[in-house]
């Protein structure tokens, strides 16, 4: 299983998904999500690399978009593949995708 | 509208299980436990009701559902909290909503008033809890314009089905026309939480049905837990499609879609055509009728509530949905129902010819045995087939007729809830068995006696709950009403763990009234069957429940009359327990033929266990008693036939007859002396009663082959008359038993 990457930039917290974002990813990406929202009040998901999405880390994802809107917290999916794209114009999410993504 | 009088019948017909739905759902709502599936089903027993009214125009109906539904919302969502004084409002809600349907299937408006005080009961626990306001009933012209349908704070699962969906049609039609030669499809996709654990994959489907035409896809957050409750593998999401395509797609693409995930998700699948104004378009719709045009002729007609009038509003809709596996009710029966409703007529003249049938085929069979040995090989062989086939096509049909006792069970809950208060007693009620099957006749006729015992149980058999604790026994008492096959018959226990029969004060009260002489001495079984005496009660005060004396005689005579029996037996201070024991079907039985004398008799196949011919030193005499004969080493009572019937000529010494052995429903056997035994064969059963009168030792009659009427024997019954009579044979005893080693019968 590919992991997710971590870092930490100057109080951000960079989460560089792999490319399998499958059902048995949607569990680390929570708890890295929850982690790096602990850590810091920026969180990036790097999302480049994603060739395979699971509807689970989709709402993974989503949670942390809200999570964020909630908190007062800075989020955003980086540079979404064209997997990651399509899966979330699949699921009727492409607004929200397009709301939380920077290039 | 002769066709739209048959959806209503259906209609009504559906209402009735709902209904019958809800008050199960209701009477198992507990404060402090309750259970989530249970709530949706109620809430979408009424909902369904609700809609299908609302097709109808049943304006008060839908008002009330309505009220109804909104109350069950709150307890859905944990706004209006579950208390008994709730759930008894509900209840008469239920039964209300009962009664609307009622007036609506008579075409009569419901008198004035009707509601009122229901509705008011209802808007007190929304406003005592923390549950959204009261909205205007649907059908009223005050209705609130549709809201942004799925805003964040909706959580609204039929309404995402029923209302919204109605709400999110008309509002489209009135905006965006669906195009000519196009069909719009509104299709609600809610899967229930743990679909991904299944490997399926909604984007998948949600892409699927993107290929099928012009689809936008509305993703569904609201349900969305925060970031700290989220578990990672349960889904949270749903959807609705909208999706414009070609004619050529049909709901069956559409639910193709959805094959693999049917039992996992809600889905709800709307069709709009174009307008009416379109020249090519389907006509304008004024009833559900011609809602089959627009989708699959499966698709049930049946637009919730309609929102204010739009222009476009009434352009044909047609709903469909897949069956979920916890009952979705009558929403969902129409697309993939594996049932049909038969008229009842239909299905007894069927049964009347097959019975009619089995007659002719033994009648051709007796004939056939007097044919010349070795020749018409293949006559022969034909008939046996056809012998076959009538025993398959007996089954079959009285299979149709075979219903689950589920049907009474459950409404017995309710009763054991009333007569609980009435009496001021802890009561819990425990059912098995409610899928066992048998005649509808005799589940019909079963209602009232249970009630009564159950009611009898409650108010004699179980003590008080103080009474309960001194006694080292729970608070609350259980009744267990049980239904299990037996030696070819139903049998129906009631079981208390109450303070048993009072027999020194049931035979007391037999001695006052004059039932039992005074001094006689009566066995516990004699005694606790005193209860079954007309005119018998021990209640020393007559109480709403029971105590009038005019309840298990009745009992009695209902399950007697339907070809059954009754015992019963107690325990004093560990409660009592009353056995039904009824026939299957009342139509057609397996039974052996038997001569005593000149006469034919037919004996239940169920009851026999064997027959032989005793030895001489296998006989015995009880003092006093009856003859008994030693078989497969337990000792068997004699029953002779020919004693009890007063037949002449039979054949009297055991040793040079045949004993038939027969065993009773509670498993006693006896034997009965007849001269031959003449074979099997099937016999239709013709009620002694409705053409003569009841006798005891016979269940019915019945017409043999060879034209001849013979009285089918009621093993039991036999039992009985055998009791009150010295049926020894003219022979000298060859040994003497004390009466205890006998068997009990």
């Amino acid at each position: 299983m590919t992991l997710i990457k971590w870092s930490d930039e100057g109080g951000t917290v960079r989460l560089g998904l792999p490319s399998d974002l499958d059902l048995a990813m949607a569990q680390p990406l929570l708890d890295s999500l929850r982690a790096g929202f602990a850590a810091s009040q920026t969180v990036i998901a790097e999302a480049a690399a994603v060739e395979r999405v699971s509807t689970a880390c989709v709402q993974a994802l989503l949670v942390a978009s809200r999570h964020a809107a909630e908190q007062n917290r800075t989020f955003a999916i980086a540079q979404p593949s064209e997997v990651l794209a399509e899966a979330c114009e699949d699921l009727g999410l492409d607004g929200w995708l397009k709301q939380w993504s920077q290039a | 509208m002769e066709d739209l009088s048959r959806f209503k019948q259906t209609y009504f017909d559906e209402s009735a299980e709902l209904l019958e739905v809800a008050e199960s759902g209701l009477l198992r709502l507990t404060p402090g436990e309750v259970d989530s599936d249970e709530v949706n089903a109620i809430f979408r027993a009424v909902h369904s009701i609700k809609g299908g009214g609302g097709a109808f125009g049943f304006t008060e109906l839908v008002a009330f559902a309505h009220e109804f539904e909104t109350v069950m919302d709150g307890v859905r969502n944990n706004t209006v909290p579950v208390t008994t004084e709730l759930v008894d409002t509900l209840i008469r809600a239920n039964d209300l909503l009962g009664q609307m349907l009622a007036y609506a299937r008579e075409g009569d408006p419901a008198p004035a008033g009707t509601t009122d005080g229901t509705v008011a009961a209802l808007r007190r626990h929304l406003s005592g809890g923390d549950a959204p306001q009261v909205q205007a009933p649907a059908a009223a012209p005050a209705a609130p314009a549709p809201a942004p349908v799925y805003a964040d704070d909706e959580d609204d699962e039929a309404g995402l089905f029923g209302d919204a969906m109605a709400a999110i049609a008309a509002a489209r039609a009135a905006e965006d026309p669906v195009p000519p030669g196009k069909l719009r499809w509104t299709i609600v996709f809610r899967p229930r939480s743990d679909l991904l654990m299944s490997g399926n994959e909604p984007a998948f489907m949600l892409r699927a049905l993107r290929r099928l035409g012009d689809a936008t896809v509305e993703c569904h957050t609201d349900a969305l837990p925060n970031l700290q409750n989220l578990e990672a593998e349960l889904l949270h999401l749903s959807w609705t499609v909208t999706l414009i395509a070609d004619a050529d797609v049909d709901l069956d693409k559409i639910n193709d879609v959805f094959e693999f995930v049917a039992d996992d998700c809600d889905i709800r699948i709307t069709a709009e055509a174009p307008p009416p104004a379109a020249p090519e378009a389907p006509p304008p719709v004024t009833d559900p009728v011609p809602v089959a045009t627009a989708a699959p002729p499966a698709v049930v007609a049946a637009v919730p509530e309609a929102p204010p009038k739009t222009p476009g509003a009434d352009a044909p809709k047609a709903e469909a949905a897949r069956p979920r596996p916890n009952g979705g009710g009558a929403e969902h029966a129409g697309l993939t129902s594996h049932t049909i409703r038969v008229d009842l007529d239909k299905i007894d003249r069927l049964v009347n010819m097959v019975g009619e049938m089995v007659i002719t085929q033994a009648m051709i069979a007796e004939h056939v045995r007097e044919l010349p040995p070795g020749e018409f090989q293949e006559l022969l062989e034909g008939l046996e087939q056809l012998a076959q086939h009538t025993r398959e096509l007996r089954e079959s049909v009285m299979s149709i007729r075979a219903q689950p006792v589920s049907s009474v069970f459950s409404r017995m809950p309710r009763l054991v809830r009333e007569c609980a208060a009435t009496t001021g007693k802890e009561v819990q009620l425990v059912t098995s068995g409610e899928t066992t099957e048998v005649d509808k006749t005799v589940v019909e006729n079963l209602v009232d006696p249970l009630t009564h015992m159950i009611r009898n149980s409650i108010d004699h058999g179980l003590e008080g709950p103080e009474e309960r604790e001194r006694v080292g026994k729970p608070r609350a008492g259980t009744v267990h009403l049980s239904a299990q096959h037996r030696s070819g018959r139903i049998v129906i226990e009631i079981t208390d763990d109450g303070r048993g029969i009072n027999r020194p004060k049931v035979l007391s009260k037999a001695i006052e009234k004059g039932l039992v002489q005074p001094g006689a001495t009566l066995s516990d079984e004699e005694i606790d069957n005193l209860i079954f005496l007309p005119g018998f009660s021990t209640a020393d005060q007559v109480s709403n429940l029971s105590g009038r004396g005019v309840g298990m005689d009745v009992v009695r005579r209902n399950i007697t009359s339907l070809g059954g029996r009754i015992g019963v037996y107690s325990t004093p201070g560990e409660g009592s327990r009353f056995v039904l024991s009824l026939p299957l079907t009342l139509a057609v039985l397996d039974g052996m033929v038997i001569s005593v004398g000149e006469e034919r008799f037919v004996l239940p196949l169920t009851n026999i266990v064997e027959s032989l011919r005793p030895k001489a030193a296998d006989l015995h005499g009880l003092v006093g008693k009856c003859d008994v004969m030693m078989a497969r080493g337990e000792y068997v009572r004699l029953v002779y036939l020919h004693q009890l019937f007063g037949i002449p000529g039979a054949v009297a010494d055991p040793t040079r007859a045949l004993v038939v052995l027969v065993e009773t429903e509670d498993g006693s056997r006896l034997g009965l002396v007849v001269d031959e035994v003449l074979g099997q064969q099937q016999v239709v059963i013709k009620s002694l009663e409705a053409n003569f009168r009841r006798l005891d030792g016979v269940a019915a009659a019945t017409i043999l082959g060879d034209g001849r009427v013979a009285l089918i024997l009621d093993v039991a019954g036999l039992r009985e008359m055998s009791r009150h009579m010295d049926s020894r044979a003219p022979r000298p005893p060859v040994a003497a038993l004390p009466a205890p080693a006998l068997e009990p019968v």
